[in-house]
């Protein structure tokens, strides 16, 4: 279960400061699918990367399984992302030059996973999302949906308990777009991991256990499917 | 993360860029190519030293002077002197204090010491050969026994023999030269021939009363015998002609006859000066199981001057390593420009991949393994550097080895480019290494370059 308590984000300095997150907080059971819906510029992302370890807000707690990862050393926040976390983005941010199968290897590389293992969990995590003829094909030759595909494969071959997506279908087509969400939420159903999915598309959104309401940096309203909360 | 898979993604990426990699290579290339150059340059020019010493100098040879001052030209002597007879004075100025027989006649009783030859001088004034009238000038040495000499024609003494008193063995060019002067038709004709040296004595200052002595006994002529002084015919025979080889030093000049009859000329030539049994200096060699150098020491403790062949070597070495330091500055110097080369293209390479940072440190690559990652890419530069330029230098310099040896004349067998593999392997890991120093600061900018700037899209 992930705890948010009071969080809050503050950029600049001094009397030039600007209040990215106010004293956000609540809570996601494991293995929901939840979606942080908002309009631009609302803290959607802000809240993400302090819930992922790669931001520290000053104030507040992130309670992941028992422990605040907010007061965790560096070292122990990048094994924590490395080991727990998957991240899908909306710029897909893969490695255009290298393989898909290097793409897909990266995590593994960084946690240290080698050999045997390495080759069996990257070739099976490129069959589920359907790239396992493309082994071998620059990451920089496939097509958008391909592409994001290939960033789901990166997100899970960890197994990750929490795979965040910021605005994963934004940069693409309704039609591909469905299918990466299909995706997400099979994955979800299939290896139990939470998700969570940053957007402003209130039918993805719709399409999700809960949704967080984000405004000007402020919880706004939290749904649930069994109601308003 | 494991290292291995750091460098292969630094390898794999920078393949990706190849036109920058090898661009940036090259100019560590020019560096690694010159110094390879002039480590195989000195490496050549000091195995030639070596073996030009090793055919001409005996390695238990001693140069023994009065006067060490002799060794360094006389430079730190103050300019005026108190007046010694035994002094003499060199070619380029210096007062040299010189041997006296005694000196001589004491190294020789040393056990240590054998071949004891002092350096006569011996001049002759003019030189007939056998019998035929024209006169002739030339050099004369005295024969050194302890260096091999081959003859082109007839034979010459054993190593370690001296030549026998009335032997005299001539350049092999000198035969060509008494073809020319129609003195003889082949050179097999000069074995056994006679040779006349003809030196003369300086007159002794004659005082007035002598003059006019001579005048009144008789006349003009009789004052001009006294004044020109006596002289002495030396007669020798031709036992061979000595071959000069590409390595040769010496005896390639000069007539050379036995230490005996040098002596002999050089004391009748000098009779009544202040030269007369002066010597600037003794040749020895140590004797066998005595080390030349220990010998040396203890001669330099009697007080003398002492010069072993490995103060030769090092004179030599030392010409050869100032000229390999000027080469290898050139070299040091590219490598400093290429240094700025690395930092700026990986500088560059650091802002290209600011997503690809940003991601990896977002999936939990730690900052020491990022940096770790742009250091192996410049390390790889380095490496890829050092193996353009010594490749290339190899390849140019095989080719290139027999065409040098034939324009300076070096000799068969000997290259003056030699390249060895243990410096060129040093020289490729000091150029991986100053590649990973010029990687350090890009790689440290990438180290810390936070993910979530990096990532944003907006
Ligand atoms: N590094 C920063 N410095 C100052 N303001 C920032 C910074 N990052 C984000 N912001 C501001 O914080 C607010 C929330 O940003 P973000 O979480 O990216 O919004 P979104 O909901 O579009 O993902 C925006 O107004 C943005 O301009
Ligand atoms: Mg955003």
């Amino acid at each position: 279960m992930i705890r948010v308590e009071n969080l809050t984000k503050t950029y600049g300095k001094k009397n030039n400061t600007f209040r990215a997150l106010s004293n956000v907080s609540f809570d996601i059971p494991d293995g929901a699918s939840v979606a942080i819906v908002g309009k631009s510029g609302s803290g959607k992302s802000t809240l993400m990367h302090a819930m992922s370890g790669l931001d520290r807000p000053e104030e507040g707690k992130v309670i992941i399984d028992g422990t605040d990862i907010l007061t965790l050393r560096n070292k122990t926040v990048d094994r924590f992302r490395s080991e727990k976390i998957g991240f899908i983005f909306q710029a897909f941010f893969i490695q255009a030059n290298e393989t898909t199968y290097d793409n897909v290897a990266l995590p593994l590389e960084i946690g240290g996973i080698n050999g045997r293992e390495r080759k069996r969990r990257v070739e099976e995590a490129l069959r589920t999302v359907e790239l396992d003829d493309k082994l071998k094909q620059k990451a920089g030759n496939l097509s958008g949906g391909q592409k994001q595909r290939l960033a789901i494969a990166r997100a899970i071959v960890n197994k990750p308990s929490i795979i965040f997506a910021d605005e994963p279908t934004g940069n693409l087509d309704s039609t591909t777009g469905a299918v990466i969400e299909d995706l997400l939420f099979k994955l979800n159903k299939q290896e139990g991991s939470t998700l969570i999915v940053v957007t402003h598309d209130h039918d993805l959104a719709k399409r999700c256990d809960m949704q967080i309401y984000v405004k000007d940096g402020e919880v706004e309203r939290i749904d649930t499917k069994k109601g308003r909360k | 993360m494991k290292t291995v898979d750091i460098a292969n993604r630094a390898r794999r990426s920078l393949r990706n860029a190849k036109a920058r990699t090898i661009l940036t290579s090259l100019a560590i290339g020019v560096g690694a190519f010159t110094i390879a150059v002039s480590l195989a340059a000195g490496e050549g020019a000091r195995q030639y030293a070596d073996k030009l010493i090793g055919a001409n100098v005996n390695p238990q040879v001693l140069f023994i002077v009065e006067d060490s001052a002799l060794f360094d030209g006389g430079f730190q002597q103050p300019a005026l002197q108190e007046y010694n007879p035994d002094a003499t004075t060199t070619g380029n100025g210096a007062t040299i204090t010189q041997l006296t027989q005694a000196d001589v006649d004491e190294l020789a009783e040393r056990d240590d010491l054998e071949f004891v030859t002092p350096t006569y001088q011996p001049q002759v004034t003019y030189i007939t050969f056998g019998g035929v009238d024209k006169k002739f000038s030339a050099d004369v040495a005295t024969y050194d026994p302890t260096i091999m000499m081959e003859s082109s024609v007839g034979t010459l003494p054993e190593l370690g023999e001296q030549l026998a008193d009335d032997a005299i063995v001539l350049p092999d060019s000198f035969g060509d030269i008494l073809i020319e002067q129609n003195v003889i038709e082949t050179k097999d004709e000069l074995i056994g021939m006679k040779v006349t040296m003809t030196a003369s004595k300086p007159s002794a200052s004659l005082s007035s009363e002598e003059i006019q002595q001579a005048f009144m006994s008789g006349g003009q002529a009789a004052v001009v015998a006294l004044a020109s002084g006596e002289t002495r015919e030396f007669g020798f025979e031709v036992v061979g002609l000595s071959k000069q080889s590409a390595t040769a030093l010496t005896g390639t000049t000069s007539m050379q006859i036995a230490a005996s009859k040098a002596r002999a000329i050089s004391e009748f030539t000098t009779e009544g000066t202040s030269s007369y049994q002066k010597y600037l200096g003794v040749t020895a060699l140590a004797t066998e199981g005595n080390d030349p150098e220990v010998v040396k020491a203890e001669l330099i403790e009697e007080g003398y001057g002492v010069q072993s062949a490995r103060d030769l070597q090092a004179v030599i070495f030392t010409i050869v390593n100032t000229l390999q330091g000027i080469v290898l500055g050139f070299g040091v110097v590219a490598l400093i420009a290429s240094v700025f080369g690395i930092i700026n293209t990986q500088y560059i390479s650091v802002l290209e991949r600011t997503r690809e940072i940003g991601l990896m440190k977002a999936l939990g690559m730690r900052g020491r393994s990022v940096s770790r990652l742009f250091q192996f890419e410049a390390a790889w530069i380095g490496f890829l550097g050092g193996l353009i330029g010594s490749g290339i230098a190899i390849t140019a310099g095989t080719l290139l080895n027999p065409w040098i040896t034939e324009v300076l004349d070096l000799g068969e067998g000997n290259s003056i480019l030699i390249f060895q593999p243990i410096p060129i392997v040093l020289m490729i890991i000091g150029l991986i290494i100053i590649a990973m120093i010029a990687g350090w600061f890009p790689a440290r900018k990438a180290a810390k370059l936070d993910p979530i700037e990096a990532l944003r899209t907006e």
